[in-house]
């Protein structure tokens, strides 16, 4: 990073060459190693590489969830410590909906934190809600709705705090392929319309390519920045177009390479 | 619906069997059912003893002592054991161990300490409702989803928020039904102390009514202790099936 002249407005989210290892009973584990990144403003950015890879550990490191033990994390040019809720919402992979709580009172659980009011907090949730489909659904509980529509509340939950910041972990890994897809585009309007920097962990290409501007591929442990892709097609976008299956052959090659080595050598 | 008539089915067929049976046997060892209700009345007023009311108040007010005592103390043992890694591991090997003892043995030094009155009884029920109801919160606490504190840490939960928006809701189901364990343990424990060695209260009474060879009134007291205890459970029941339904 460059010091001295502050820019007009500095990037959502630097990595600086973060690292962090994990003790385990066997020994020490390097997780993520030296991991630089800048991620630009309403920026789509995938995560992509093998299981084990660092990918959420990245992501909980830039949520203030995880801390690292090298390297530093700014976030809108200031050194991130904890949690910062007022500038980022996570998505965790199942969701991690209250099960005590409605639809409606997982989506309104941030605002609680934050002290609004009930009646203000309600009504902000219901808005979210509705044109997610899920209007008629506010007073279910998680176990009484489809995966779909869990994944989609806990989205709404995450836009709730209206953060500009959005961090998604395999938001879409536990749902079939069919709705996968289904919820891939509809992320894409949702991202259109809030102009949200988005930060998305996943392991499908199909998925990275549909969705990002930027794509991201990590190594096997310890996880570095192996390469990063540019995505330079329109949204919505053709999977079937020339572009995006040359694209997912030269992806497929990376990843291929990282995820044998991350087995071993031997699938 | 249909349950409750089978069950009061099954209750009518247990007393008509009982009835069956001891009609032809000699009534100082066996009461028939239909020889309880004369009993009760000639029960509530012998008189050598102070009147039943007394002692079923005294023993409901141990019961309900030594149930508060066990409550507080098995949740606060259970949250600092669970919530404090290190003096969990240390501690918890001993508590089990200590649950595997049959609670009875330590009832001679209680009544040491604590003497022939209340004190012993509330005491033992203290000793008997509290292991449960610490087991309970251990086993809710290692049932917290690691993921959904992390939701609640990620926007801006602190260590407090987290303990009652996150842990407790999500440990309710478990610590009830060690709340209801505990209780019914508590009862034991108070019944079981007056009746090893008491001056007052319903165990004493049993013991009382057993000794002279009472066994009408025996009989009675033992039907209205069941009765009792069948009620309260109930009530715990319904207030287990409550906060399962709401903590999903």
């Amino acid at each position: 990073m460059p010091d001295g002249v502050a820019t007009a407005a500095p990037a959502p989210i630097v990595l600086d060459a973060i690292g962090k290892r994990y003790e385990t009973t066997s020994g020490p584990v390097q997780a993520v190693d030296s991991v630089s990144l800048t991620v630009r403003r309403e920026e789509f950015v995938s995560l992509l590489g093998p299981s084990g890879c660092g990918k959420s550990t990245v992501l909980g490191m830039i949520g203030g969830l995880v801390t690292p033990d090298a390297g530093r994390i700014l976030l809108d040019g200031v050194r991130c410590a904890g949690p910062s809720p007022d500038k980022v919402a996570l998505v965790f992979q199942d969701g991690g909906l209250f099960p005590w709580r409605t639809a409606l009172d997982n989506v309104t659980f941030g605002l609680e934190l934050r002290g609004m009011p009930a009646a203000r907090r309600r009504e902000i949730a219901r808005g979210l809600l509705e044109p997610m489909g899920l209007s008629g659904f506010e007073s279910k509980y998680p176990r009484e709705l489809s995966g779909g529509m869990r994944q989609r509340v806990a989205i709404a939950r995450a836009l709730a705090l209206d953060t500009p910041i959005l961090l998604m972990d395999e938001p879409f890994g536990a749902l079939d392929e069919q709705t996968r897809l289904l919820m891939g585009e509809w992320l894409v309007g949702i991202r259109r319309r809030t102009r949200k920097t988005v930060v998305f962990v996943t392991h499908s290409l199909q998925e990275a390519i549909a969705l990002s501007d930027r794509i991201v591929v990590m190594t096997a442990r310890p996880g570095r920045v192996k390469d990063v892709m540019d995505v330079a097609l329109p949204f919505p976008r053709d999977l079937n177009a020339p572009e995006v299956t040359e694209l997912r052959a030269k992806l497929w090659e990376q990843v291929r390479e990282e995820s044998l080595k991350a087995m071993g050598g031997r699938p | 619906m249909k349950v409750w008539v089978w069950r009061l089915g099954i209750a009518v067929a247990a007393l008509g069997l009982w009835e069956a049976v001891a009609a032809p046997l000699n009534p100082l060892f066996y009461v028939r059912p239909t020889a309880l209700p004369g009993a009760l009345v000639a029960m509530w007023q012998v008189p050598e003893l102070p009147p039943l009311a007394e002692h079923v108040w005294l023993t409901l007010r141990e019961i309900g002592a030594a149930y508060l005592l066990a409550v507080a103390a098995g949740l606060w043992l259970g949250f600092l054991l669970g919530l404090r890694r290190t003096v969990g591991r240390v501690y918890e090997p001993l508590l089990a161990a200590l649950y595997a003892v049959p609670s009875v043995v330590w009832y001679p030094s209680l009544m040491l300490f604590f003497g022939l009155g209340p004190a012993s009884k509330i005491a033992f029920g203290v000793l008997l409702g509290f292991f449960p109801i610490v087991v309970s919160v251990l086993a809710g606490i290692r049932q917290v989803p690691e993921t959904l504190v992390t939701v609640a840490r990620s926007m801006g939960a602190g260590p407090w928020t987290v303990f009652h928006k996150v842990m407790l809701p999500a440990m309710a189901s478990t610590m009830v039904g060690g709340l209801r364990a505990g209780l019914a343990l508590s009862v034991v424990g108070v019944l079981v102390g007056e009746i090893l060695g008491s001056r007052a209260g319903v165990g004493y009474v049993i013991n009382y009514a057993y000794g002279l060879m009472m066994t009408r009134e025996y009989a009675v007291l033992a039907v209205l202790v069941a009765a009792g205890v069948l009620a309260l459970d109930l009530a715990g029941a319904l207030a287990e099936a409550r906060v399962k339904r709401w903590a999903g």
